[in-house]
């Protein structure tokens, strides 16, 4: 099944930045929404601006419209507002893209260690990301990266813990 | 004689008392009988129109000109059988649950898409959406005028819906409370005629609106949230369009068949 386009994306005037800010909100909350579901549909996990400009995300030639840089700029740092990406270069222009926030990840993860009863016990990262018990859970293949978002957004509500194996970030203990 | 000089006395009070009380008794007896016969009536009157209600029942649900005929009927009479829903009619013929159940999926649907058309629909699209929602539980037609109907009561009960009018007897159900002009409603129709945008020169040539009047309508338009700008199109003038208007298309066109792509190049 090929990855269905909102109807927005088939709407001209969405492909250009709405001067009314109730408009907007929309607008962007709709981008964000359709860059999201894209990047799941296609298992991406980080995004170059560059290369990003040109593909048919932002360019609809069946309406011939497309948006410019300034608008992709708009819509990606809505994005960054709502924790959904996070820069990797000082420039700005290659990021991480989270399909669920870390907040989202972490409440699945917890809900998961606490109902098979793995709370404090540690688990390793490679556990939860490769091994058997998780391969049917949404966090199953899940970057590292954002595996450790998470768990630092659980540890922040001291629900998880990190913990060190040979001197690196390697398990959880979840609370 | 001297009896009949003396016609007024106690014996013929007695016997005058006597005649009315019989008079009386009579009048009871009449009285009473004529109930009886009128309640015989009542009674079966009262089960003839059940046996109505219950053959009929199932019309009414299945058959919106039936429905309309009954309603024509009623204000004929000055019944209301939608005033209140455990009115004789509505509890017997139905009526009252039909449209109060049509009313609460009417609030429903407008609840979900409002968001995108900014509370107005027209009466067209909500009742197809309606009939799409409608046909996983029952297959009950539903007409325009139960949807007007329906609509007009949720006015009356005071749930913020209006009913505008447009030329050619269509109307607009607006959900959400907000200040229609007749220059936006003008526009409105002007873009629904012209696949669902239009531009500052189209009102112009089509109303012969000066430039002041045209340009703080569509910065009305564009304040209110319904109509969006479009500033890439290939004549240079700004387009506004209208997203109520283009999800409704989107909509009709995604239920027959699959969503972008289905349609051929547009060239705007």
């Amino acid at each position: 099944m090929p990855f269905q386009w909102p109807w927005q994306y088939d709407f001209p005037p969405f492909f250009t930045i709405q001067p009314n800010l109730s408009s907007r909100e929309k607008q962007l909350e709709a981008w964000a929404r359709l860059i999201i579901d894209y990047c799941q549909f296609h298992n991406i996990h980080s995004l170059d601006l560059n290369e990003v400009a040109k593909s048919e995300i932002f360019n609809n030639t069946r309406i011939n419209r497309s948006l410019n840089e300034a608008g992709i700029r708009t819509v990606f740092d809505y994005l960054e507002e709502k924790e959904h990406i996070e820069w990797t270069d000082k420039t700005k222009k290659r990021c991480r893209i989270y399909w669920r926030r870390p907040e989202e990840w972490g409440e699945l993860l917890y809900e998961w260690a606490s109902s098979n009863g793995l709370l404090n016990t540690v688990i390793t990262l490679t556990d939860i990301i490769e091994g058997e018990d998780t391969a049917n859970e949404s966090f199953a293949g899940l970057e590292k990266p954002i595996l450790i978002r998470a768990i630092e957004s659980l540890q922040s509500q001291r629900r998880a813990v990190l913990v060190e194996l040979n001197n690196e970030i390697g398990g959880v203990k979840f609370l | 004689m001297a009896s009949r000089r003396r016609g007024i006395g106690v014996g013929a009070v007695q016997r005058n008392q006597q005649i009315q009380a019989k008079f009386a008794a009579k009048g009871e007896e009449l009285a009473s009988e004529q109930l009886q016969r009128l309640s015989q009536q009542l009674e079966i009157f009262t089960q003839r129109l059940e046996e109505f209600a219950r053959k009929h029942r199932d019309e009414i649900r299945k058959n919106s000109q039936f429905r309309r005929h009954f309603q024509e009927m009623c204000t004929q009479v000055g019944v209301d059988p939608l005033a209140s829903s455990k009115g004789f009619w509505a509890e017997k013929l139905g009526v009252g649950d039909f449209y109060y159940e049509l009313a609460v999926q009417i609030i429903e649907v407008c609840l979900s898409t409002n968001h995108i058309n900014g509370g107005l629909m027209s009466v067209d699209e909500l009742r197809n959406r309606l009939m799409k929602s409608r046909s996983r539980t029952r297959k009950e037609a539903i007409s325009q005028d139960d949807v007007i109907r329906a609509v007009k009561k949720l006015k009356d009960l005071g749930h913020g819906f209006k009913l505008i009018e447009l030329k050619c007897g269509r109307y607009l159900v607006q959900s959400v409370p907000r200040e229609l002009s007749k220059d936006d409603t003008q526009i409105w129709q002007l873009a629904e005629e012209n696949n669902g945008y239009v531009t500052a020169e189209l009102i112009q040539q089509k109303f012969s609106w000066d430039t002041i009047r045209t340009s703080s309508a569509l910065e009305k338009i564009v304040k209110d949230g319904m109509a969006w700008v479009d500033n890439q199109t290939s004549d240079n003038m700004t387009y506004y369009w209208f997203p109520a208007l283009f999800f409704e298309q989107f909509n009709q066109i995604s239920s027959s068949d699959s969503i972008s792509g289905s349609t051929s190049s547009a060239n705007y």
